[in-house]
């Protein structure tokens, strides 16, 4: 069944454009590693202030409010840019493991946003639990360390 | 510089890049988290500079995310070199590569030079507004650049 999804989304005018455009593919994939880049890193600082690693000076609410649209423009970059690459060539990332590992890690990052939500939505009350904040940090960190280097590792899939 | 770079090539650190099937795929994903860091700390004083983002003073932000800034660049400064290694003549002569090259001399010379003294003084507005949008574009041109090496 999904497969077939993917044979038909493959054939698609989009898919085939994408991949069969000289340009299109190279620009796209620019701009998926450009908003990484810009908006990546704020994900990392946060994590970095979450784990108490730097950062003292900036008070968490004010790192985690003032970031929190940048971030969400950065992850709508990413996530439209990353559709448009998937698009083209959904047969080689049905076969990649690499792939699914990556959509594991995306899921689990839900997880996580479900489970740790009282620490993004209330930083003001992270004084009270510092540990659980910590916590927070250290799983955010890794699971976005996992999902670039499964990113690229992809490409390495045969 | 033809010999340099077929020296290079055939190095201890290009043969051992060239070693294992998931040397290269690593030091590459490690080159990304890299960037992540590096441009991601810079983007976000150059988002302070135009008046966006986090509150806190522009140079007091650009000091205190500076040790994030350099884990950034030690981390791309040492796989970037090393990926290099591993098709030294291919990169050097591909376009790609050496405009990647010149805007990241100019993105690293501005960074450390104009736009630091920008963001730790409190400057004129406009001058701020300035070195945040030549910072965005030079750092960007790094990126598009980079990706572009596989393509041309």
């Amino acid at each position: 069944m999904l497969l077939s999804f993917c044979n038909w989304l493959q054939d698609t005018s989009v898919g085939t454009a994408i991949r069969e455009g000289a340009l299109l593919y190279p620009v796209i994939g620019g701009i998926h590693l450009l908003a990484i880049a810009l908006f990546g890193g704020m994900i990392l600082t946060t994590d970095v202030r979450l784990l108490g690693l730097g950062l003292r000076r900036e008070s968490l609410v004010d790192l985690i409010d003032g970031l929190r649209v940048w971030k969400w423009i950065g992850g709508i970059i990413v996530a439209a840019s990353g559709l448009l690459l998937a698009w083209c060539e959904p047969l080689k990332l049905y076969r990649s493991p690499n792939f699914w590992i990556k959509m594991i890690l995306f899921a689990l990052v839900g997880v996580h946003a479900l489970v740790f939500r009282s620490v993004y939505a209330y930083p003001d009350r992270i004084e009270k639990s510092p540990a659980r904040a910590r916590l927070a940090g250290a799983l955010s960190l890794l699971l976005w360390a996992g999902i670039v280097v499964t990113g690229r590792l992809i490409a390495f899939d045969s | 510089m033809i010999p340099l770079m077929q020296w290079i090539g055939s190095s201890a650190l290009a043969n051992a890049m060239n070693g294992p099937e998931w040397a290269f795929p690593l030091v590459q994903s490690i080159h990304f988290l890299g960037f992540a860091f590096l441009i991601g700390t810079i983007a976000m004083v150059d988002l302070r500079l135009l008046g966006f983002g986090l509150r806190q003073p522009a140079g007091e932000l650009e000091r205190d995310l500076s040790p994030w800034t350099y884990t950034g660049l030690a981390m791309m400064l040492t796989t970037g070199p090393a990926m290099f290694s591993a098709d030294a003549v291919t990169y050097y002569v591909n376009p790609s590569f050496r405009l990647k090259m010149m805007c990241l001399a100019a993105a690293l010379l501005f960074n450390f030079t104009v736009h630091r003294v920008i963001a730790r003084s409190n400057g004129a507005a406009i001058a701020q507004k300035f070195a945040a949008c030549v910072s965005l574009l030079l750092w960007s041109s790094v990126i598009a650049a980079g990706r572009f090496i596989a393509f041309v």
